[in-house]
């Protein structure tokens, strides 16, 4: 159902309109900020243009982004290595969905960023502790969505492919893991999305310790701390928070995108 | 002619995932199918057709006594008794292609064999351009005569239909009527055709079809009547026969005080 309130604009004013409005505000900002003497806590926006000019053409960040993202992928991948099988356990079997349910229950409830200060103490703060609460973050999403997964599929499939002739090894294969996919996807993405909010709470918490020790690299988070305390330069913290909304879309974009071409059947 | 299957004082009890009491689907069913016979099983709802069907599909078991195929106890599904089921039950993430070689597939077929079966039946049920869609991009219509495939596949000697037009429209359910009795050999000579169980709610199509009709009752289920059908073959000439309208009269007098009280009892 569509209601026309008016005629399409021509593509013209579609794109000019709104970078009028954003370049004005952007001047209407610079001055404001200017006038109030507020520089150093306010960002100018021409400030971050020029730090993200010096920061991108010096590498710093995008060494910064490897670094998290980095522990992000590990983090991931054993959040999944560990949620995946829990979850399609908990999914098929009630006796162990009865007992684990509460434990597993009362660990989610716990933010992962919570579990820094005990990450610190046993793996100290050299990138293993952001790792631990990456992995932590991680592991949740795709526990519910591994268990509701096996819980959802149709069995009617099920019945199907047997009356087709399926050996149970070919129902496993051919219909219980595809009915799963769907899910465990969208659980993908929220694990991955949990795994970069939590770096970068892990990596501010942690600090900048480790930034100049050379073992591992310093990730975005830490850039952050030491642009605070250190740099002071807020228009920078600004660049770095824009760069990581910017991650955020790119990576979600990014599966949504395999999402549709792994899963043209899934209308989602 | 001679029996294809036996149920031998079938009864069917389970317990009601919703109240948790025993329901008793079916009470001492004791009937014989003809090999090269349709059958329609007819009757108010709760009169355990599904159940029926689904006994000889080997999805579930009996409670007492026993249900037998070709003189063999039926202990599981099997690729000799095709289903076809009430609401399709594709594979959503199989193309139209992909669903009709299942069966072959899932039995070890050479791929040149079930690739060019496939072809055939795809033909035979007027889906030849569609092989590539998913389910989702068909019509009900469509999906109908794709699961027909499917099920045709593995060269049944039996025929299972659960309701298989009841989620179509009355102009689609008219032509996939004529269409099933070219495919099961309505011109043919009755040695030459498959066996069909065909459940339905329709009055009027279990007397177009069929060659016997057995009317359940119900709480428990049980059967009431078995009507023949004496109507020649070919039918589809015969839609406006008078003897259709007295078959259908003494049909739905025998179900007519059954449906009214499962009508209230499912309000309730």
């Amino acid at each position: 159902m569509t209601i026309a309130l008016a005629p399409p604009l021509p593509v013209r004013t579609r794109l000019v309109v709104p970078l009028v409005v954003i370049a004005a505000t952007m001047v209407l900002w610079e001055i404001a900020v200017r006038a109030t003497r507020t520089q150093g806590l306010v960002p100018l926006p021409s400030g971050i243009g020029a730090s993200g000019l010096v920061l991108t053409t010096s590498g710093v960040i995008f060494e910064a982004m490897a670094g998290s993202l980095k522990r992000v992928a590990i983090g991931f991948a054993i959040g999944a290595a560990i949620g995946i099988p829990m979850g399609l356990a908990v999914g098929t079997l009630r006796p162990l969905e009865r007992s684990l349910r509460p434990v597993l229950d009362s660990l989610r409830s716990i933010a992962p960023i919570a579990w820094i200060p005990m990450a610190i103490l046993w793996l100290g703060v050299r990138g293993n502790a952001a790792l631990f609460v990456v992995s932590y973050a991680a592991t949740f999403p795709f526990i519910v969505s591994a268990s509701q997964a096996v819980r959802m599929v149709d069995r009617r499939l099920v019945d199907a492919a047997r009356a087709l002739g399926a050996s149970p090894w070919t129902v496993l294969r051919a219909v219980l893991m595809p009915s799963t996919l769907p899910m465990l996807f969208t659980g993908a993405r929220i694990a991955l999305a949990f795994a970069w909010g939590s770096i970068i709470a892990a990596e501010l918490a942690i600090g900048i310790k480790i930034a100049g020790q050379g073992r591992n690299v310093a990730g975005i988070g830490q850039l952050m701390v030491e642009t605070l305390y250190v740099k002071r330069d807020v228009d920078a913290l600004v660049f770095y928070m824009l760069a990581i909304g910017v991650v955020s879309l790119a990576i979600d974009a990014g599966l949504r995108h395999l999402q549709r071409r792994l899963l043209p059947w899934d209308r989602r | 002619m001679n029996a294809l299957v036996e149920l031998r004082h079938l009864s069917k009890t389970y317990t009601s995932a919703r109240t948790g009491d025993a329901v008793e689907a079916l009470a001492d069913i004791d009937f014989t199918v003809q090999r090269g016979e349709f059958l329609a099983i007819v009757g108010p709802s709760g009169c355990g057709k599904s159940t029926l069907l689904s006994l000889v599909a080997g999805f579930s078991t009996p409670t007492r006594g026993e249900a037998l195929f070709e003189g063999a106890r039926i202990t599981g599904p099997g690729p000799e008794r095709g289903v076809m089921f009430q609401d399709y039950a594709l594979f959503p993430w199989r193309t139209v292609h992909g669903n009709v070689v299942f069966g072959p597939w899932s039995r070890g077929v050479a791929p040149t064999t079930r690739n060019e079966r496939a072809r055939e039946l795809i033909a035979m049920v007027g889906l030849t351009g569609f092989e590539q869609r998913y389910p989702h991009e068909l019509s009900g219509g469509m999906r109908q005569r794709c699961a027909l495939a499917r099920m045709l596949a593995n060269d049944p000697v039996l025929w299972l239909m659960d309701e298989p037009l009841a989620a179509v429209d009355l102009q689609t359910r008219i032509i996939l009527q004529d269409e099933l009795l070219r495919l099961w050999g309505d011109e043919r000579s009755a040695t030459e055709r498959p066996t069909v169980m065909f459940v339905t709610h329709g009055i009027d199509e279990a007397v177009l079809l069929a060659d016997r009709v057995l009317v359940l009752g119900r709480r428990p289920g049980r059967i009431k009547a078995v009507v023949e059908v004496s109507l020649g073959r070919p039918r589809a000439r015969l839609r406006t026969s008078p003897e259709v309208a007295r078959l259908v009269e003494q049909l739905w007098t025998l179900i007519r005080d059954e449906a009214a009280q499962a009508i209230i009892e499912e309000t309730q």
